[in-house]
């Protein structure tokens, strides 16, 4: 067998054998026709639009980490200056501060940082459940959508991590 | 090493993400395998927060019952040990027993005593000024002929052994596959710290959920995280046993 490692991959610069028809790493084909050319520059293309796609998607769910944030500690202070209840504005304020540090989390670690998210906005909405059943219907398709999401987010985050 | 593509069946003497013979692409891509851990993971959550319902509605329905105590500790259990089946080899392996190392068996031993004189004191604390409620974990169990029992059985013995199983066993190892090993352990307490139900105790169960990952994660074993969950919960039961007896009466 001839090896030479002369030979780069014409997109990605890994090194090749003389004997390969396509590149090791990228799957380019070094040798192929036109045809087989335009179908990997289409493939790489739809991944790269893919990958694009799920930074947008991230960033909205992160969006939602936020919002969240906002809406719980609002929440909190309306319940502590209307009620006078402590107990509310306590748990709000931990709650609203775990958001905003999984948002911005988001930027640095988003698999993770969603996953808490989500996990975190289903455990809120069962408590709420829990203590009274009638808000489980309450803003249910807002529910439905944070909830999709978020989901979004998590599985988006998954497909570029490296 | 070589690799056999099994679309052309030629060959390979090297590590290739592409065949080189006819441009397909080998082995099965990390995304897809990381999707399938994560599949399991959020079924794993869903199945638990459902179980919290159920439970929750049953003990309303039926509160101070034996019987249906006993089905809710059981079916959680039952829960933890079916999906620690998906991965049972690299978990039986958590349950050997670690080389005895006296420095980290002796903080296994006196971290919880001092964590559960602190929790108590400051929860119970907290709590009453809050919400005006007095947990009494031994109370609970008084409609029993051996409350003292009852309570050791199941507030002590039976949580470290299934909650250990389930979130240092099952979720630590399928976190791992998705995440590194550092965003494991923190992702570990987190998730540990929203079972609870509590966002008030989430301040020390977080910290506390990262020890017992630490510990897991530096010395493979559930073996530490179950003696320090279980001293725990334990002195936790006896202060409010004693403070039951000789401040109630």
């Amino acid at each position: 067998m001839i090896q030479t490692q002369d030979l780069a991959c014409t997109i990605c610069k890994t090194s090749m054998y003389i004997e390969d028809l396509y590149c090791p790493e990228c799957g380019y084909p070094e040798k192929g026709t036109e045809r087989e050319v335009a179908l990997y520059h289409a493939r790489r293309a739809m991944q790269k639009n893919q990958n694009m796609g799920a930074d947008k998607k991230i960033k909205s769910a992160r969006n939602i980490l936020y919002v969240m944030a906002g809406i719980v500690l609002v929440f909190g202070f309306f319940g502590f200056f209307e009620d006078e209840d402590v107990g509310i504005l306590i748990t709000n304020a931990i709650l609203g501060v775990i958001y905003l540090l999984l948002g911005a989390w988001t930027s640095k670690k988003p698999l993770a940082a969603l996953l808490l998210g989500l996990f975190l906005y289903l455990t809120t909405v069962i408590i709420s459940a829990i203590f009274d059943p009638s808000t489980v219907l309450r803003g249910i398709i807002f529910k439905i959508i944070i909830t999709v999401y978020l989901g979004v987010g998590v599985y988006s985050a998954s497909s570029i991590k490296k | 090493m070589s690799i056999i593509c099994s679309s052309c069946n030629v060959e390979i003497y090297r590590e290739v993400k592409f065949c080189t013979r006819c441009g397909k692409q080998l082995h099965k891509s990390t995304v897809d395998k990381r999707t399938s851990s994560l599949n399991l993971i959020i079924v794993f959550y869903a199945t638990f927060l459902l179980f919290a319902v159920v439970s929750y509605l049953l003990y309303n329905e039926y509160p101070l019952n034996l019987s249906v105590d006993i089905a809710i500790e059981s079916v959680f259990a039952l829960m933890v040990v079916g999906f620690s089946l998906f991965d049972y080899k690299e978990i039986l392996k958590l349950y050997k027993i670690p080389k005895l190392n006296k420095k980290v068996l002796g903080f296994s031993i006196v971290f919880p005593l001092f964590s559960a004189v602190v929790v108590s004191l400051s929860i119970g604390y907290l709590n009453e000024s809050l919400f005006g409620v007095n947990e009494n974990y031994y109370s609970e169990y008084l409609y029993l002929d051996y409350p003292l029992l009852w309570a050791i059985l199941f507030t002590a013995i039976l949580p470290p052994i299934f909650e250990e199983l389930g979130f240092r066993g099952f979720l630590f190892n399928s976190l791992q596959k998705v995440v590194s090993e550092r965003i494991t352990i923190v992702a570990t307490a987190f998730i540990f710290a929203l079972i609870h139900f509590s966002f008030i105790s989430f301040i020390w169960i977080f910290p506390f959920g990262l020890i017992l990952g630490y510990i897991r994660s530096k010395y493979n074993t559930l073996w530490y995280g179950i003696i320090i969950h279980f001293i725990h919960n334990f002195v936790v039961l006896m202060i409010d046993y004693y403070n039951f007896n000789y401040s109630f009466f």
